[in-house]
C-alpha cells in the first residue's frame, strides 16, 4: 500500500461488499413474500426496510470507501487524522448493527416501537429513512467526522484538483441533504415535501455529482487522457446534472397536496434530466476508444458499464414515467420498483464495483490479476438485473392497465394477475444472488491468485 | 470557456438553482394549509400511529412508499369506517386470508389512524388517483345489477374475479347460502349471523331494494 490511509479505503470496502450481501438476500425473502407472505419470521415490511437500508448504507459506505481512496491520491499525501478515520470507519459499523438489531425487534415485536423523547425508538416509519433520530445524528456525525477529515487533508496539501473538489463538494451537498429528514411535521403533506428532498435530492443530485467526479477520476487511472479535458467534460455532466435535477424533484410534487404548478415545473426539468447521463455515456465511449492505455480492462469494462447503466435505468427507465400525463397513471405502480432497481444497480451498485476493481489491485499492490471471475460475475449480475426489470416493468403495465385503467381491486391484480411476475422476479433472485457471491468471493481474492487468464477466458 | 469557466458556472449555477428551489418552496408552503383541512390532535396523533407501526414498508401514501399494499390516500372513501376499525385491530379475523399481519392495533389507535386517514382523504392531490377511464362497468362490479351495483357491493366483494377482496368472494355465494331468509337477516344485521361481523348494516334499504339484492345473490351459483 502507497498510502496507510488506503487501509480505511479497504476497510470500508470490505463492510460495503458483505452488506451488499445482506442486501440482496434479504430481497429475495421481500421477493417471496409477495407469493407467501408469511413464510419468514418477520413481515414484509421489515424485509422491505433491510433490503432498502442495506443498499443505501452500502452505498454509501463504498463511496466513503472510494473518497479515502482517492483524496490521498490526489492530494499526494497521507490523511489529515488516519485514528479519526478509523473511529468514524467503526462508529458506523456500531451504529449501523444496532439500528440492524432494532428493526428485527420490531418485527418480532412491532409494540416494541416505543416513543422516547419524542422519537420512536427503533423505526421512524419513513421509507429509506427509517433510522431512527438517534441514529440519524450518528450517521450525521459520521459524515461531518468524514468530509472534516477528508477536507483538512485536501487544504493541507494546497493541490486542489478539480476531481477531488467535485467529489467533496458531492460529500457535503450529501451531508446536508440528510438533515431535512431529520424532523417530525404534523402534515403528511409537508412530511413527504422534505422526504423527497432527501430521497430526490440525494440519488438525482448529489450522489450523480459524486458519480460525474468518480468517472472521471476513473478514466484518468485507466487511460491517457488529459486531466485538463476529463475536468471540463465532468464539470460540464455534473452542471447538467443539477441544473435539471434540482428542480426535476417536482415530479414528486405532482400528487402529494402540493399547488399544480408543480406539473410544469417536474415535468420539463426532470424531462432533461437524462441529458447529462448520455453526455456521461459518450464521455466513457470517447475517452476509452481514444486514448485507452490501461492493463485493466475489467475495471475500464465496468466503468463503461457504469455510465450506459446509469443511463438505462436512471434516464430511460426514469423519463418513461416522469411525464404529468403518464405518472398520473403509472406513480406508485410496480412500474417504479422496476426504475429504481435498474437505477440505483446502473447508477451506483457498478460504479462502486468499478471502483473497486480499480483500486482494490493498487491497494493491495499487483500490477495485474485475474479478471474471469469478476467478467462472469457481472454477466450473472447484469443479466439477472435485467430480467428482473423487465419483469416487474411488465407487472407494473399490467397492474396500470387493470387496476388505474380498468378499475380492478389492488388485491385482486396483485393476486390473480401478477403472480408469475411475482415468481420469475424470485427465480432471478436466486441468480442474482449467485453473481453476488461470485463478486463478495472475488473481492478477497483479487491480486492474491495467480494471473493465468488470458484474454480468451477473460471474454467468458 | 477555460476549465475555471466551466467551474464557476458549475457551481453558481447550481447555486442559483438551488435558490429558485428554495423560492418555490416557501410559496409551495404559504398555500399547503388552504389545500387540505386543518390538523387536529387526533390527526396528529393518528400520523404519528402511521409512523410508529411503519405502514409505509408495505403501503402507498399519496402514492409513495411500499407496493406491496393498496394505496392508503382515500381509503375512507372506499370503505366504511366501522369496517376500517374492524379491519385495523385484527386483519385476519375480517378475512382469514389477509396478508395483512395482525400489529396488536388497540381500538382507540384504530380511531386516530381512521381521522388520519380521513385528512388524507380529503388533501387535494391534483386529481390523483384518476378514474379509472376504460373501467365503469369493471368498477360498478360488471354484474348488471343496479342495487349491488348503487350500494358499491363491489367494493368489498368479487363476482367473477371483479371487485373488492376486503370480505369473501360470492362467485358462489348461493351454493353456501340457498336460503332467502338468510340473506335477508345478514344484510339487515351481518353481525347477528356472523358475530362481531365486519360488513357494514343494510337495514336502510328499502324493501324491494333487498329484494332485489337478495334475488340477485340467489342466482350466484
Ligand atoms: C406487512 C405489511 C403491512 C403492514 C405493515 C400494514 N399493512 Fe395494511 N395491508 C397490507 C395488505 C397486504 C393489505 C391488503 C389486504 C390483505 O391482503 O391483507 C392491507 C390492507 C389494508 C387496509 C385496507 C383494507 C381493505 O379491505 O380495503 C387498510 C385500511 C390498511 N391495510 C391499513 C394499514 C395501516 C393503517 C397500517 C399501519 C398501522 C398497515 N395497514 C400496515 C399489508 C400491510
Ligand atoms: C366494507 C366491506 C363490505 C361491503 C361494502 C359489503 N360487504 Fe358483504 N361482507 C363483508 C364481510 C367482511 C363479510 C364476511 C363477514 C360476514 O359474513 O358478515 C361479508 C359477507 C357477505 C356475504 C356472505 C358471504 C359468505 O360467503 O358467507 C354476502 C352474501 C354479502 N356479504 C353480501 C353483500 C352485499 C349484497 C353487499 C352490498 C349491499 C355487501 N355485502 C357489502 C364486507 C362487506
Ligand atoms: C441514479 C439516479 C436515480 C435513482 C437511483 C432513482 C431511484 C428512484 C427510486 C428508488 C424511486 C422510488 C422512490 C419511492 O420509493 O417512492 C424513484 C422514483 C421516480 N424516479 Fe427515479 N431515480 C433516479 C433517476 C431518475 C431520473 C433521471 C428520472 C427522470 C428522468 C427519474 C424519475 C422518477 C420518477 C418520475 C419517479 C416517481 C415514480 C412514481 O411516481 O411512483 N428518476 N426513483
Ligand atoms: C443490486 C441489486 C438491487 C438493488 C439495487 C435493489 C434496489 C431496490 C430498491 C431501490 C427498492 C425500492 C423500490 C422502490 O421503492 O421503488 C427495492 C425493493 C425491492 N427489491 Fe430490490 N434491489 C436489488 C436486488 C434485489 C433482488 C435480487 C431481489 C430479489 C428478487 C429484490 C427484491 C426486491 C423487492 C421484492 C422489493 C420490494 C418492492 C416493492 O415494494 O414492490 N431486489 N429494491
Ligand atoms: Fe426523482
Amino acid at each position: 500500500m502507497k498510502y496507510k490511509s488506503h487501509k480505511i479505503a479497504m476497510n470500508f470496502f470490505t463492510f460495503a461488499v458483505l452488506l451488499f450481501l445482506v442486501q440482496v438476500i434479504i430481497g429475495l425473502v421481500a421477493a417471496v413474500q409477495f407469493i407467501k407472505p408469511d413464510f419468514f419470521f418477520f413481515a414484509f415490511n421489515i424485509s422491505r426496510t433491510l433490503h432498502i437500508n442495506a443498499l443505501v448504507v452500502w452505498l454509501l459506505c463504498g463511496l466513503m470507501g472510494a473518497t479515502y481512496y482517492v483524496v490521498p491520491e490526489e492530494s499526494g499525501r497521507e490523511l489529515w487524522s488516519i485514528p479519526l478515520a478509523q473511529f468514524q470507519f467503526w462508529a458506523t459499523v456500531v451504529t449501523v448493527l444496532v439500528v440492524v438489531v432494532g428493526y428485527i425487534i420490531m418485527g418480532l415485536f412491532p409494540q416494541a416501537n416505543i416513543t422516547v423523547f419524542g422519537t420512536l425508538l427503533l423505526n421512524e416509519g419513513r421509507e429509506y429513512i427509517e433510522a431512527p433520530r438517534w441514529a440519524d445524528i450518528m450517521i450525521a456525525v459520521s459524515a461531518i467526522l468524514f468530509l472534516i477529515n477528508n477536507a483538512m487533508t485536501m487544504f493541507k496539501s494546497k493541490k486542489i484538483t478539480g476531481i477531488m473538489g467535485t467529489l467533496l463538494g458531492g460529500m457535503l451537498f450529501l451531508t446536508l441533504m440528510y438533515l431535512p429528514g431529520m424532523f417530525y411535521t404534523s402534515s403528511m403533506v409537508k412530511d413527504q415535501y422534505w422526504w423527497w428532498w432527501v430521497v430526490h435530492l440525494w440519488v438525482e443530485g448529489a450522489w450523480e455529482v459524486i458519480a460525474g467526479a468518480l468517472l472521471a477520476f476513473m478514466l484518468m487511472k485507466l487511460t491517457n487522457a488529459p486531466r485538463q479535458m476529463l475536468e471540463k467534460w465532468m464539470y460540464i455532466e455534473v452542471a447538467l446534472v443539477l441544473f435539471t435535477g434540482m428542480l426535476g424533484i417536482g415530479h414528486h410534487y405532482y400528487w402529494i397536496g402540493t399547488p399544480n404548478y408543480w406539473l410544469w415545473v417536474g415535468g420539463i426539468f426532470s424531462s432533461l434530466e437524462p441529458i447529462p447521463l448520455l453526455v456521461m455515456v459518450w464521455d466513457a465511449l470517447r475517452v476509452t476508444k481514444d486514448t485507452r492505455s490501461t492493463t485493466n480492462k475489467l475495471g475500464l469494462f465496468l466503468a463503461t458499464a457504469h455510465a450506459i447503466f446509469n443511463f438505462l435505468g436512471a434516464g430511460l427507465w426514469g423519463v418513461i414515467h416522469t411525464l404529468p400525463s403518464v405518472n398520473k397513471w403509472t406513480h406508485g405502480t410496480q412500474i417504479t420498483t422496476a426504475h429504481g432497481h435498474l437505477a440505483f444497480y446502473g447508477a451506483y451498485v457498478l460504479l462502486i464495483i468499478a471502483m473497486v476493481y480499480i483500486t482494490v489491485p493498487e491497494m493491495r499492490g499487483v500490477k495485474e490479476y485475474r479478471m474471469s471471475r469478476g467478467y462472469r460475475s457481472f454477466w450473472w449480475q447484469t443479466v439477472s438485473m435485467i430480467m428482473i426489470v423487465f419483469i416487474i416493468t411488465g407487472a407494473g403495465m399490467v397492474q396500470t392497465y387493470m387496476e388505474r385503467l380498468l378499475g380492478l381491486d389492488y388485491v385482486t391484480v396483485k393476486n390473480n394477475f401478477n403472480t408469475w411476475f411475482w415468481i420469475w422476479r424470485a427465480v432471478f433472485g436466486v441468480t442474482y444472488i449467485i453473481g453476488v457471491c461470485m463478486f463478495v468471493y472475488d473481492f478477497f481474492k483479487i491480486g492474491k491468485e495467480p494471473v493465468t487468464a488470458t484474454l480468451s477466458e477473460s471474454k467468458a | 470557456m477555460g476549465n475555471k469557466g466551466v467551474r464557476n458556472l458549475f457551481v453558481f449555477g447550481s447555486f442559483l438553482c438551488f435558490v429558485v428551489l428554495v423560492i418555490l418552496t416557501v410559496n409551495t408552503f404559504s398555500q399547503l394549509d388552504s389545500r387540505a383541512p386543518k390538523i387536529t390532535e387526533e390527526v396528529d396523533l393518528g400520523k404519528q400511529l402511521w409512523h410508529k407501526y411503519d405502514c409505509i414498508g408495505c403501503h402507498t401514501i399519496f402514492g409513495n412508499g411500499s407496493y406491496f399494499a393498496p394505496d392508503m390516500t382515500k381509503i375512507t372513501e372506499k370503505v366504511p369506517k366501522s369496517y376500517l376499525k374492524k379491519f385495523l385491530v385484527n386483519p385476519r379475523k375480517v378475512n382469514p386470508s389477509a396478508a395483512m399481519p395482525v400489529l396488536g392495533i388497540t381500538d382507540d389507535e384504530a380511531d386516530k389512524l381512521i381521522a388520519f386517514l380521513e385528512w388524507t382523504s380529503k388533501v387535494d392531490t391534483n386529481g390523483w388517483p384518476p378514474k379509472p377511464v376504460l373501467g365503469s362497468k369493471a368498477s360498478g362490479g360488471g354484474t348488471g345489477n343496479v342495487a349491488y351495483e348503487k350500494n358499491n357491493c363491489s367494493s368489498c366483494h368479487i363476482i367473477d374475479g371483479v371487485g373488492g377482496t376486503s370480505g369473501p368472494d360470492i362467485t358462489h355465494v348461493a351454493l353456501r347460502h340457498p336460503d332467502p331468509q338468510w340473506h335477508r337477516k345478514h344484510l339487515d344485521n351481518p353481525a347477528s349471523i356472523t358475530p362481531d361481523s365486519a360488513m357494514p348494516p343494510y337495514a336502510q334499504l328499502s324493501d324491494d331494494e333487498k329484494n332485489q339484492l337478495i334475488d340477485f345473490l340467489l342466482t350466484l351459483k
